[in-house]
């Protein structure tokens, strides 16, 4: 499965692009998007914002668990209190790659492959909090703004980090 | 809704300016428009200047050249837009069925009028051979169904139909659709294949003839056919490329008007529906049985006529009901035949035949475009793909091919529109009335509340089987035998039946209720074709309803009827053509009903775009359909809470890409400059350009266009500098949000692309100008609030234009923008 995490700022802007895939059920953490998904995922994640819109009325909470499909493209959302969304998209591998690598370990593989289980929306949420917690520290430097990118490497890191654990 | 002078700036492919029409025209427009209210022909046809072929090939590709796009365009014409805001948070009013109900027919391209035009009642047409000869000398080679095919397109006047609870209504738009007899017969393929030669042409009475090229055609490729046909559209389009009076911008917001191409894909699709066992909507309603006034034995000739039709060679298969409605018809020849002689043998037709028999007097000679009143006859819109296909084709191969349009004598054309309203109002409407009101109370009305039930479940465990006529067929309690079909007097077919006609004549409730009880006699018998086709009209009668769905309602029935459809067409059956037909309707129908059930139709598009059964064509139409369909849904408040703006976005620069990826440029073009526009009626800022791979995906396209239609645009640049100017000052007066921006910059798009309103905005009537300035105003109303929005809606705009003079050089093009706007600055560095 890989992942495509983004943190889009109140004006639909990206505020920090991350990449990352699974590193559960032995995979090794890269994202295994083919070349031409880049403008894919920002595609898909820039037209989910609709489907952000409307859902984040509906619920009082922050995590707003899958949203949107496209294709084969899973997006969950998180909001934060300041109007910032940080996406997911999670891409699960096609059906030939997912069968020879993720059969031999059933337990864990349910978040590689089922992007829609409840395991999986756990998983994301978990990753989810921790990444807003980060997310709240950087805040806190008194240097940033309002929809300013975030360049910081420790922030960065930690959401890697997360990504590591969690997904 | 936006005023389309909004559009200008980006639009660049659009209609030529017009002296270059009327330098163009053909001197055959001033045909007098006599013949039709709404036929293409009778718009003024646009010959093109370059061009390699033939002008009058122009006629041919005259579907989507001017009609159904540009008249659509008039304010009436918009079914959307008194729908009522909603979506599932917002508002809680998620379908109306009053839009339906309201704009219906009133512009042809507009899906919920293809579908009742498709499904109508179909009259086969059986002549004798000397009726034939006279049609020939007339010019008709394909006899009497040729001259009459055009008229049943549109019958004159009002047609009354009583529903099922007795309440008439009335309806301007009734269309019939004639065959010729016989013809277009899918046969069942038997569940066991051994079977098929010995017992399938037993047990229908009917001689297989497998080379028939007819029945050929019918059965197998009709999607490709159907690509095709709109992609030598298309290729048309670009060959001929700014002579095209194209489509305007039509899709707006909420107004889901389709494309041209969009509208001929659809029609081809609907037309000429197979003759097939699992529906009934080809199966004749009615038979003309014509003999020309040149007949020597005419009521000899008339009983082996019936005779023929029911029994013989010549008959339907068995799964077809042979009871249909004969009517008689006496064609008299005006100029070699004595009317008296007629009149008498019309009277004792009538003595001998009944009262369904009409006299028919045309003209037997050839009418020629000079003569003094011929008119033309008009196209028939509703010809099957394989036939314009061939048409088309005839044309690349003959350079010096004469114009395929004919004509016919004014009187004659009066004549036919009498002899088909008469025949409709006075016996096709009140047979099929009377068939559905019979029917109802033998068959169905036995299946319908508890005791029906038991009825149902009775049969189903074998016992108590008493509604079987004929002993023959299966031993397994069902009529539903080995052959792979219904045979025409079982309950299930009579109540098919009975249902396909409640459709044609639209009493959808009586349709819905039947189609209803049969999804489940059909999936018990593992009929599944008849499972498939049932579901699917089961669902779009439910649909097309005036009345309101619960979005339960929506998923539990609606879904699962196209879910089954869906699978049983594609997957058990293997009909992709059933499957495609279905979900595009289903796509449009609840397109139409908007609010939440957008999401619905965008999801059955997406999953017609993963079946992958549409070919490239398909795939682009589609994609810019679901577009539409976005954008169609609306938000609330300032900031359009709700609305699918950035997806319609998406979709329109994903069809851009396809198109290209086919050299579509025109329609790439189109896309493109759609999907920006909708990025820039974004509330915030900046729309898409943030993402910077999206974006340069985005120039990537532009810049592609640019080079594949940069030679063209220079040269029209010249002819239309100044014309762009004047249009803009004018327009200006008429609406207040007007954006200058597209007077400067954008050398070449920005001029053609003002020029684009220019012959509309002449062309329009008073009224209709002054009801555009209402809307504006209206406009200016709502949006008083978002004055600060519109401004930097504007200034996106110019970041737009910006863009378009810089694509030469992207990367640095995109530093300098972001150099450039102080807004950014601040963003990036604090």
């Amino acid at each position: 499965m890989s992942y495509y995490f983004v943190i889009v700022g109140t004006e639909d802007n990206p505020l920090f692009e991350y990449e990352f895939g699974t590193s559960k059920a032995g995979g090794d953490g890269q994202a295994r998007f083919p070349e031409q998904a880049r403008h894919m995922n920002q595609f898909i994640v820039h037209s989910s914002l609709d489907i952000v819109e409307e859902d984040q009325w509906g619920t009082g909470q922050m995590y707003l668990k899958c949203i949107d499909r496209f294709y084969n493209n899973y997006v969950s959302c998180f909001m934060t209190g300041g109007n910032v969304k940080f996406m997911l998209l999670h891409q699960p591998p096609s059906s030939s790659v997912s069968s020879t690598a993720n059969n031999p370990r059933s337990s864990t593989s349910t978040i590689a492959t089922n992007p829609t289980s409840p395991q999986t929306e756990e998983a994301v949420r978990a990753f989810m909090l921790e990444v807003y917690e980060s997310w709240v520290k950087t805040l806190m430097s008194p240097f940033y703004r309002v929809n300013m990118e975030v360049r910081s490497p420790i922030f960065r890191q930690r959401v890697a980090a997360a990504g590591r654990k969690y997904l | 809704m936006q005023s389309f002078d909004q559009d200008a700036p980006t639009e660049r492919v659009s209609t030529p300016p017009p002296m270059v029409i009327s330098a163009l025209r053909n001197p055959k427009n001033k045909v007098r428009q006599s013949l039709g209210d709404s036929l293409p022909l009778s718009q003024p046809e646009m010959t093109l200047p370059y061009r390699r072929s033939h002008p009058s090939a122009a006629s041919l590709y005259a579907s989507t050249f001017s009609p159904p796009g540009s008249r659509s365009q008039s304010p009436s014409g918009r079914p959307l837009s008194t729908r009522t805001t909603s979506s599932s948070v917002f508002g809680v009013s998620p379908n109306n069925g009053l839009a339906l109900a309201a704009g219906a027919g009133d512009s042809p391209g507009d899906p919920l009028n293809l579908i009742l035009r498709a499904f109508v009642p179909h009259v086969a047409t059986y002549c004798s051979e000397d009726t034939d000869l006279l049609l020939k000398e007339k010019g008709f080679d394909r006899g009497l169904w040729e001259l009459l095919r055009p008229f049943g397109e549109r019958i004159q006047g009002k047609v009354i139909i009583r529903d099922s609870n007795g309440s008439s209504r009335t309806y301007e738009d009734y269309s019939l659709q004639f065959t010729r007899f016989g013809e277009g017969i899918v046969h069942p393929e038997p569940t066991t294949a051994g079977f098929k030669n010995s017992q399938v042409s037993r047990a229908n009475g009917v001689s297989e003839k497998p080379n028939d090229p007819v029945r050929l055609s019918r059965t197998g490729n009709t999607i490709a056919e159907v690509e095709a046909v709109v992609n030598k559209h298309l290729s048309y389009a670009e060959e001929s490329f700014f002579g095209v009076p194209h489509s305007p911008p039509s899709h707006g917001f909420g107004m889901g008007a389709p494309s041209p191409y969009y509208a001929l894909y659809l029609r081809r699709l609907l037309s000429t529906l197979p003759l097939t066992p699992h529906e009934t909507f080809a199966h004749p309603v009615a038979c003309v049985m014509a003999i020309s006034s040149r007949n020597q034995t005419p009521i000899e000739t008339l009983r082996r006529l019936y005779t023929e039709s029911s029994a013989g060679d010549k008959r339907l298969p068995n799964w077809v009901d042979g009871e249909f409605l004969r009517y008689y018809v006496l064609v008299h020849d005006e100029e070699r035949d004595d009317i008296t002689r007629s009149m008498s043998l019309f009277d004792q037709m009538k003595r001998n035949l009944g009262l369904h028999c009409h006299l028919l007097r045309i003209r037997g000679t050839r009418s020629l475009a000079t003569d003094d009143d011929s008119i033309p006859l008009p196209r028939c819109e509703w010809m099957s793909a394989a036939e314009e296909l061939a048409d088309l084709r005839k044309t690349e191969d003959h350079e010096g091919f004469e114009d395929p349009t004919k004509y016919i004598f004014e009187s004659d054309a009066t004549a036919i529109r009498t002899f088909i309203r008469e025949m409709v109002m006075q016996s096709i409407i009140p047979t099929m009335e009377r068939h559905v009101s019979v029917w109802n109370d033998q068959v169905a009305s036995r299946r319908r509340g508890l005791a029906g039930r038991f009825v149902g479940l009775t049969r189903r465990w074998g016992f108590g089987n008493n509604s079987r006529p004929s002993g023959s067929g299966s031993s397994s309690g069902s009529n539903y035998d080995s052959l792979g079909f219904y045979r025409s007097d079982t309950p299930e077919a009579i109540m098919r039946k009975l249902a396909d006609y409640a459709f044609m004549l639209r009493d959808w409730k009586l349709a819905y209720s039947t189609y209803d009880i049969l999804r489940g006699d059909f999936n018990n018998d593992k009929a599944w074709r008849y499972h498939a086709a049932t579901n699917e009209m089961a669902a779009l009668s439910l649909l097309i309803m005036p009345q309101n769905l619960s979005s339960k309602m929506r998923a539990e029935t609606i879904d699962t009827m196209f879910e089954a459809a869906y699978y049983s067409y594609l997957s058990r059956c293997n009909i992709p053509y059933g499957a495609l037909r279905c979900l595009v309707l289903g796509l449009e129908l609840l397109r139409l009903r908007g609010g939440s059930s957008i999401d619905d139709a965008a999801r059955w598009g997406t999953r017609l775009l993963e079946s992958k059964m549409l070919g490239p064509v398909g795939d682009a139409l589609i994609k810019e359909r679901l577009a539409v369909c976005y954008a169609s849904k609306d938000g609330i408040g300032t900031q359009g809470w709700g609305s699918r703006r950035r997806k319609s976005a998406l979709w329109n620069a994903l069809g851009a890409h396809t198109w290209l990826a086919q050299s579509k440029f025109i329609q790439s073009q189109r896309c493109l400059n759609e999907a920006r526009r909708m990025y820039s009626d974004l509330p915030t800022g900046h729309s898409i350009d943030k993402f910077c791979h999206a974006s340069a995906f985005m120039l990537n396209i532009g810049q592609e266009l640019n080079e594949n239609m940069g030679g063209a645009d220079k040269e029209e640049d010249e002819t239309s500098g100044e014309e762009s100017e004047m249009v803009d000052e004018e327009s200006e007066a008429l609406g207040g949000r007007r954006r200058r921006a597209s007077s400067l910059g954008f050398p070449a798009g920005a001029g053609t692309a003002n020029l684009e309103s220019a012959p509309l905005r002449s062309q329009m009537s008073d009224g209709e100008v002054k009801e555009e300035e209402e809307e504006d105003d209206d406009d200016d109303d709502d949006d008083g609030d978002e004055g600060g929005e519109e401004e930097s809606d504007e200034e996106s705009e110019e970041e737009e234009e910006e863009e378009e003079e810089e694509e030469g050089s992207l990367e640095r093009g995109q530093e300098r923008r972001r150099g450039q706007n102080p807004g950014d600055a601040k963003d990036d560095f604090g």
